[in-house]
This record gives structure tokens, C-alpha cells and sequence, in this order.
């Protein structure tokens, strides 16, 4: 009966609150053209070295985990920390070694080109 | 044995992350319930946060894809507002599959809880989040009261 006590007793010295980060779809612009894929997504608030973005096995997935700096308490607070992570499915005609990213004022641009095979191509027609 | 609330938080710390690995085996079908999505504009303005540490006030916005010359900050007394446009940047020559992004227009205005110093206010746009530092003015900073 003792250790019951002592549950609700004891001095927590070093209580640890749990954060909880809430997941986000980021939204995305998807467009193509004959030579590459490009992609924007909205990911306000995100550094850039908290991005991840893996292309595998025909799957991209981009992620990154927001952390807001603050001071102070909150009066209103509609938006926090935040994990976004959204996965895509890609063509195998893209060439993975020559995908770039920028991102600029929250806005991820993903280049993602094809590959030459993939590429449309002009057939000359040979008059005899 | 937990006997301490803490132990028995970090067991539910532990449970989420591996939910949340479990989660990502499966397909990504059904994700998009139960989850927000990244950027919105609600009610026609973006989504804001307020702090309050004693003698300033901040203020921060979501406004991703917006240059400092698409936004405008406007204080009177205690009265801000918010506004700006954001252009959508469709490249030329490219079919579209999927457009989720739009292009906006929108005020927000607040009243703030105190008044604030306009001359010393502190704007900043980085990665799409606009910080507003708005020192309060002097009658309104807490003040030290010294007991005799």
C-alpha cells in the first residue's frame, strides 16, 4: 500500500511533457512537361535542412519537421509544430541522379526530369 | 512497477512512434483522414499565432510563397492588419496534373491586446512565415512594484 501512495506524493522533479507533432499534407502543384516533372509544395515555416526528400523504388516521399521559435505565451495559437509528409508515386522514367530541389519563402520546387529514353523524340522520315 | 506519471508517459511516447512507423508499412491510402493539410487559407487569411512576453508582443503568419513585396503590415494604435496576394507561379509549356494550391488575395485584421511603439516594430519573412515583433508601448509593459 506504501508504493500506492507514493504515486500520487512523490515530487516530480523533472517532469517531461510530451509534445505531440501533428502530421500535414502538404498541398502540391503538380506539372510536366516533355523534359521533367516539376513539383511545388506549400511547407510554410520549414528550414531547409529539415527536408528530407527520398526517391525509391518508385515512390517519392518528402518530409520535414517544423519547429517554430517562440517567446513569450500564446494568446492565440492556430498553427504549431508540424510534421509534413507526403508520398508520391513516380514514373520509372525519372532520373533520380539529376533530381534538385529548391525551396524558397516555404515553397519546395522539385525538379525531377526524365530520363533521355523517356523523352519524346522526332523521327526523321527518310525520303528515298 | 511505473510510479511515476512520467514513466508512464514516455511508455505512451514510445507506443506513438511506433504506431507512427506502423502506420508508414501500410498503404498511404486512407492518410488523409484524421490529418490537416499543410497550408490553407481560412475564412480568407492565412492562420496566425500571438505570444505575448510581457513587454512586446509577436506575432507570426503563414504565407508561404509570398515575397515581402506581396505583403503589407499596417498598425494603427492597437488595430493591425494583415494583407497580402499571393501569385500562383504556373510555369509556361507545362500540362498540369494537379493543382491544390491557389492563388489568393486576403486582409486579416486583429486587435491587439495592448498598444504597441509602431516605429520600433520588427518585421521578418523567412521560409514563408512572417515574424512580427511589436514592442508595447511603456504604459502598458508590466512594472516592477518595490515592496517598502
Amino acid at each position: 500500500m506504501t508504493e500506492k501512495t507514493d504515486l500520487t506524493t512523490r515530487k516530480e522533479s523533472m517532469l517531461e511533457k510530451r509534445q505531440e507533432i501533428r502530421r500535414a499534407i502538404p498541398l502540391v502543384d503538380i506539372y510536366e512537361n516533355d523534359e521533367e516533372i516539376l513539383l511545388y509544395a506549400d511547407m510554410p515555416g520549414i528550414a531547409k535542412d529539415s527536408i528530407t526528400i527520398n526517391v525509391d523504388n518508385g515512390k517519392l516521399e518528402i518530409s520535414g519537421i517544423r519547429k517554430l521559435q517562440i517567446t513569450g505565451t500564446a494568446s492565440w495559437q492556430e498553427f504549431g509544430d508540424i510534421e509534413y509528409r507526403r508520398v508520391f508515386s513516380v514514373p520509372q522514367s525519372i532520373d533520380v541522379n539529376k533530381v534538385n530541389a529548391e525551396l524558397k519563402e516555404g515553397v519546395l520546387k522539385l525538379h525531377l526530369p526524365k530520363t533521355e529514353a523517356a523523352k519524346p523524340r522526332t523521327i526523321q522520315i527518310s525520303a528515298l | 512497477m511505473w510510479t511515476r506519471v512520467s514513466d508512464i508517459d514516455r511508455m505512451f511516447n514510445a507506443m506513438d512512434l511506433f504506431r507512427s512507423n506502423l502506420d508508414r508499412m501500410f498503404t498511404d491510402d486512407d492518410r488523409f483522414f484524421g490529418e490537416d493539410f499543410g497550408w490553407r487559407v481560412v475564412n480568407g487569411a492565412p492562420r496566425t499565432n500571438l505570444y505575448d512576453s510581457g513587454d512586446k508582443l509577436q506575432v507570426i503568419a503563414e504565407v508561404p510563397g509570398m515575397s515581402k513585396e506581396d505583403l503589407k503590415v499596417r498598425i494603427q494604435g492597437n488595430y493591425l492588419e494583415l494583407s497580402g496576394t499571393r501569385s500562383l507561379d504556373a510555369p509556361g509549356g507545362y500540362k498540369a496534373h494537379r493543382v491544390e494550391r491557389n492563388m489568393t488575395e486576403f486582409t486579416r485584421s486583429f486587435t491587439l491586446p495592448s498598444e504597441v511603439n509602431a516605429d520600433k516594430i520588427e518585421a521578418l519573412l523567412r521560409d514563408g512565415l512572417l515574424t512580427l515583433v511589436l514592442p508595447k508601448i511603456e504604459a502598458a509593459r508590466p512594472k516592477q512594484i518595490s515592496i517598502k
